[in-house]
């Protein structure tokens, strides 16, 4: 695993985050937690596009033809395969995972490749709303079950204890590694970290996460454009073809 | 409450008003305002609600911290 293949990760996870918090636009508890939904899923699309381009300057692009037609190819965590039915889930993903996301980040910019120090550091000052947001959902209490989960896929995304990660964290490339991060992620959100197993056996280091699967179908077809063409008048698919 | 008796806030919810300036030359003014049950999240939603235009600051306060002299209709 390369430094190119973390931050496609990265990318891939804050689309899909932001394709999350997008379908919570209407369904938000409140009208601002719609609007801060639409805005949060706004950032984090932006964010993914800058992290896409950050893959050709690194030297390294890792997305392959497969892309097109495999969902298992996007290297999301499992917590975004489907879309969230309970906002229970998306409090759990805007507190941890969010907030994990930023941590990794957190340990680009400080890390000692230049592109990612000055490309990724206004990602940070946004995110600070995200984690506003979070905590304060968080603080008002939600189901246990969607926090444990993320949590789990938080710490999946770091990284074993001796791993990759933890090298590119002792030759400088990231200022945290694994423990750093989780202890980050912990002193941010004020609270430790639930005791779980990951079965570092089954863990995926390019997808970064234990479990099987991919995005749904609907989901992959709007990445690919396809569902647009669905809708597309057949004057166009014609004047296309 | 406005005088028909729609009250945007309920429970533990709270209303803050919403300031911004585009440049520092500029005084604060009015924006808009947002309903939280805290600090937190007003700022996250005031953030949210009134970011489109490019602010060189954004300020929040308690609806019910601004002490007013008069209101409109009073004098």
């Amino acid at each position: 695993m390369s430094l190119s293949d973390l931050v496609l990760s990265l990318a891939d996870n804050k689309q899909m985050l932001g394709l999350r918090y997008a379908e919570w636009a209407t369904r938000a508890p409140s009208l601002e937690a719609d609007i801060a939904a639409a805005a949060m899923g706004l950032d984090d699309l932006g964010h993914s596009r800058v992290l896409y381009g950050c893959l050709e300057p690194l030297g390294e692009d890792p997305r392959t033809p497969n892309r097109e037609s495999k969902p298992a190819s996007i290297r999301n965590l499992a917590y975004f395969d489907e879309p969230w039915t309970e906002w229970s889930q998306f409090v759990a993903a805007n507190a941890v995972l969010d907030t994990a996301f930023t941590v990794m980040i957190e340990a680009c910019v400080g890390g000692s490749v230049e592109v990612l120090q000055h490309r990724l550091r206004k990602m940070l000052m946004e995110e600070r709303y995200h984690f506003l947001h979070g905590r304060s959902w968080l603080r008002s209490g939600i189901d246990k079950a969607p926090l444990l989960r993320a949590w789990q896929e938080a710490l999946e995304l770091f990284g074993p204890p001796d791993g990759e990660t933890e090298s590119m964290h002792r030759d400088g490339t990231l200022s945290m590694g694994p423990a750093e991060m989780r202890a980050r992620l912990e002193e941010q959100l004020e609270t430790k970290a639930p005791d779980v197993t990951i079965h570092w056996e089954m863990w995926d280091p390019l997808r970064r996460r234990t479990a099987p699967g991919a995005i749904d179908e609907h989901t992959f077809g709007m990445l690919r454009g396809l569902e647009e063409k669905k809708y597309a008048p057949t004057t166009a698919s014609k004047a296309a073809g | 409450m406005s005088k028909n008796g729609y009250k945007r806030v309920s429970g533990d919810a709270v209303e803050y008003e919403v300031f911004a300036r585009k440049a520092r030359v500029d005084p604060l003014h009015l924006v808009g305002s947002v309903v939280a049950p805290d600090a937190d999240l007003a700022m996250a939603y005031a953030r949210a609600t009134y970011d489109e235009e490019r602010w060189c600051e954004m300020a929040i306060v308690r609806k019910a911290d601004v002490i007013r002299l008069w209101s409109p209709g009073e004098i």
